[in-house]
């Protein structure tokens, strides 16, 4: 009974749904090409401010990896207007959250604070896109600073070898098989000018995307960002975004390393990009919910609750980029039983393909639900939408198709599925398993 | 004219150009102040209300908020955390956090959690040493099958022989996983040590052997035992209006027992000395964790310390020690401290990783600090400046409706008083120079212990 009072109420949901939009969000452009996004969230008296820059680890000169990173930082250690540590100081005093970070693509700056604060976010940040000044110590000192987080956030993880060579077999020559940090000795060859002509070419209004959630409206926004956004000059920029990838490969990559306790098998799969995939990503993104988005997931089922191979099986599909997507399958074995790499990777295998009779009209309606039913969280903490918002936006969605995303996901039918698998079991792909240090056979011992 | 005349003219243009230049540069500084004062945004304002409700005997606090149709219940069972697990059944708590989301009532597991997911209702369950935590959040059109499917775990778990063994599958992997990383090495080792024979010391996962050994009964048992009403406390926000929230109460919770059968845990025995734990362990960083005693949340001590250590480790980027040994040594991704205060043990805890060669040298400049912040204490210009962070960051929280949900738990659970929003920031404002400084004496006047995860230099390796 229950359960039908629910499936009713689902649909008169949908129904009041259809044609409501995800976000109350709208966009203008500002005329040195800063393009404005404003989300509205009135529940309390909050701001986030996110500016985007179109510029990330993909853009570094070869030999200069970790310069997109380490410019992040050097944003915070003055300008010829706010100096020295003057910028942190202001955001602390106005009790704002404040930090950025670095990916393939895009570099972001943030904030989270009282809406009456709003102004002081936008002077500082608008300050900091063109009026940098740094000296050469503080560019040593922030350069230890990134060499120690590398070592932190990457090299204390003793499986960070393997990941990063797996990234690195899967994009070759690719400047995406790069780490975003840049390798440790990298880091310590930066040079001081190179890093600040990055900051001239690709810090310019016309290279980014401001996005504001929180308690506004467009009316409002809009005389606040030209006030501070407005008077500063653009600059034209052409960014060439390196080649996807094409050829063709299959191939395995087998890694022991000391402190690793718990073996991990991983295949990722080279996909198109976007561009060539158009609204078929939609359909991968369903595929990767029903082989491994959570405990009920098909490969889940499968391999940890019925055969008892892995203690846990997921999925990710990254079409977050303007590159080759990538679907990636990872499981971590149940070592309780026995174990070789073999057996984990037939039995991965093995499940993948026998998935595909799984996949009924009856479980697409059910994943679409459940994603359908979830949007609603998109529109609580005002800095979820924030993100999600300015990711997209720098990875080619126009606003429109992001808040059609609901919409896309509901179009997409079962035949979509079944060729989206259908093409994922041709494509490209790395195998990956690390193991032990303990565990290593002769025959694997290199 | 003559040259002298000339020279004298450009002399007084030169002047006057580096007078307007001065002038210019000092008025092109931003001035924040002005900005602030002279804002569009700056009289916008906002009022939160938290009420408290009563059902079946049970109170809870309520802010109401109906903007995003979204409703979230915390709550908390006082006393039922890994510390009250018997002796040889460690691992019991985390075992029951996953056991109630494998089946109940009518649904088995891969139903229960389908119908969640489409319902979206999400159900969570936790716990540290001193409590275990729940987490019900659904849209308001699904409230009802929030309430079922939280109902009947709460009293018709499943229970299976299969998922207890998947589930002691998973933590015999996690608790290996445990020993990869530096950072997990260090907090089952700081536990160890600074708390060495008390509960506190127990890792939360349990030992390979206590997990092999937990059964279904001892589930049941440790449910019975400590999910009753007199050790319960909820917080509920969001979508839902009193009386609503009152029938959730007492939908959910209404068939509680009365009464707990444990008893507190005795107090931890603290006492540091300056002692140096070694833990030899090969990694690319050394890590550390530091201690000294700190106070309970009721304690006159309280806001005072709250301030002096956010003054010195506890603001982030701004704070002393960061300023000093990140930003101008550039020895350290980041150092900071923070304040613990479990049932039976308080704490100023402070923590920071770094190369080895770095690590000695941002030790001397850390404990320089400390022993400078004992004896000097802070300047009415830090203090004031903390004040006026803390005050403006104040609405920060009320950022998601889940957290606002745990915010209303925790200030029941610390008794800071229904009305502590309205007055937190007058708490603050009140604290003066000289209460701060006395704290400021008192708890860094204690020399800290550190637990040390890596390889150690000796001095004599570093003059090399």
């Amino acid at each position: 009974m229950n359960k039908l009072f629910g499936y009713v109420l689902f649909f008169l949901s949908i129904a009041i749904a259809v044609d409501a939009k995800m976000f109350k969000a709208d966009e203008f452009l500002l005329d040195n090409g800063l393009r404005v996004v404003v989300v509205e969230n009135h529940k309390a008296p909050l701001i986030k401010q996110m500016l985007w820059y179109q510029v990330g680890a993909v853009d570094e000169f070869r030999g200069h990896g970790g310069s997109a990173h380490l410019l992040e930082h050097l944003l915070f250690r003055g300008t010829a207007k706010i100096s020295g540590d003057e910028f942190n100081r202001i955001m602390e005093k106005n009790g704002a959250e404040s930090n950025a970070f670095t990916s393939y693509e895009v570099t972001s700056y943030h904030q989270f604070a009282d809406i009456s604060r709003l102004e002081v976010l936008l002077a500082l940040e608008a300050d900091r896109m063109q009026n940098l000044k740094i000296s050469a110590d503080d560019f040593e000192a922030e350069r230890k600073i990134v060499f120690e987080e590398r070592k932190q956030v990457v090299e204390n993880n003793p499986a960070s070898p393997f990941y990063e060579r797996l990234q690195q077999m899967l994009w070759g020559t690719s400047p995406y098989g790069r780490p975003i940090t840049g390798l440790p000795e990298e880091i310590l060859s930066l040079k001081f000018d190179d890093t600040l002509d990055f900051y001239r070419k690709y810090y310019v209004p016309n290279n980014a995307i401001l996005v504001l959630s929180g308690d506004i409206d467009v009316a409002t926004a809009r005389p606040l960002v030209e006030k501070y956004y407005g008077k500063l000059k653009s600059n034209p920029l052409k960014r060439e975004l390196p080649a996807s990838v094409t050829e063709q490969f299959h191939q395995q990559l087998q890694m022991s390393l000391p402190h690793i306790a718990t073996p991990r098998v991983t295949r990722m799969f080279m996909l198109p990009p976007r561009k060539e995939l158009q609204d078929k990503i939609y359909a991968y993104d369903i595929l990767s919910e029903f082989l491994g988005g959570g405990e009920t997931a098909e490969m889940y089922r499968d391999l940890v609750l019925r055969k008892r191979i892995a203690v846990s099986v997921s999925t990710s599909y990254n079409y977050m980029t303007r590159s080759n997507t990538v679907f990636t399958l990872s499981l971590i074995p149940n070592t309780e039983k026995s174990f070789t790499p073999e057996y984990a990777i037939t039995a991965l295998n093995t499940s993948l393909i026998k998935a595909r009779n799984a996949l009924t009209e009856e479980r697409l309606e059910q994943i679409k639900r459940k994603i359908s039913a979830n949007m609603v969280y998109l529109n609580d903490n005002p800095q979820t939408a924030a993100s999600w918002i300015g990711y997209m936006l720098s990875m080619g969605f126009d606003l429109n198709e992001i808040q059609n995303y609901e919409n896309k996901l509901n179009a997409v039918q079962l035949k979509d599925v079944h060729q989206a698998f259908d093409e994922l079991l041709q494509a490209s792909d790395i195998i990956g398993i690390l193991l032990p240090s303990s565990d290593i056979r002769r025959d694997h011992d290199e | 004219m003559n040259k002298k005349k000339i020279f004298k003219l450009l002399l007084t243009v030169l002047l006057i150009c580096c007078t307007l230049l001065t002038l210019y540069q000092r008025n092109s500084a931003i001035d924040t102040e002005r900005i602030l004062q002279q804002s569009v945004l700056k009289d916008k304002t906002f009022a939160s209300h938290v009420q408290q409700i009563e059902a079946d005997g049970i109170t809870a606090y309520l802010l109401e908020e109906h903007s995003v149709p979204i409703i979230a219940l915390n709550f908390t069972f006082e006393r039922a955390g890994t510390a009250y697990e018997p002796e040889n059944k460690q691992g019991l708590t985390l075992l029951l956090t996953e056991m109630l989301m494998n089946g109940a009532g009518d649904y088995d597991a891969l139903q229960f959690k389908d119908i969640s997911e489409e319902y979206g209702v999400r159900i969570s369950f936790s716990a540290d040493t001193d409590d275990f935590d729940g987490f019900l959040q659904m849209p308001t059109a699904n409230v009802d099958m929030g309430i079922k499917l939280l109902t009947s775990t709460l009293y018709k778990p499943y229970f299976t022989y299969d998922y207890i063994t998947l589930t002691q599958n998973k933590m015999q992997t996690a608790l290996r996983n445990n020993h990869e990383h530096i950072g997990s090495v260090l907090a089952d080792k700081f536990a160890e040590i600074m708390y060495a024979g008390h509960p506190y010391s127990r890792p939360a996962i349990g030992k390979t052997e206590t997990i092999a050994g937990l059964t279904r009964s001892d589930l049941i048992t440790y449910m019975h035992q400590h999910f009753t009403k007199q050790n319960l406390i909820i917080g509920i926000a969001g979508d839902i209006t009193p009386s609503a929230a009152k029938l959730l109460i007492h939908n959910i919770f209404g068939r509680l027992p009365q009464q707990p059968q444990t008893e507190r845990i005795a107090a931890v025995k603290l006492e540091t000395t300056g002692a140096q734990h070694y833990i030899d362990f090969t990694a690319p960083q050394t890590m550390t964790r530091f201690a000294v005693k700190g106070t309970h949340r009721l304690s006159d001590d309280f806001y005072p310390l709250y301030l002096a250590n956010y003054i010195f480790g506890g603001s982030g980027l701004g704070s002393k020690i960061s300023k000093v040994i990140r930003e101008e040594n550039g020895l350290t991704y980041g150092i900071y401290t923070y304040l613990v205060a479990k049932d039976t043990l308080t704490l100023l805890v402070g923590g920071y990783s770094a190369t080895p060669d770095n690590f000695r040298k941002a030790q001397e400049m850390l404990l320089h600090e400390w022993h400078k912040m004992g004896e000097n204490g802070v300047t009415e210009q830090e203090l004031q400046q903390a004040k006026e962070a803390l005050i403006a960051s104040h609405n920060l929280r009320f950022a998601s409706t889940g957290g606002i949900a745990e915010m209303l738990t925790a200030m029941q659970k610390y008794k800071l008083g229904i009305d502590f929003l309205e007055k937190r920031n007058d708490y603050l404002r009140e604290v003066t120079l000289e209460q701060v400084n006395a704290a400021a004496r008192k708890y860094f006047g204690q020399i800290p212990d550190f637990v040390i995860v890596g390889k150690q230099k000796t001095k004599q390796e570093e003059k090399k």
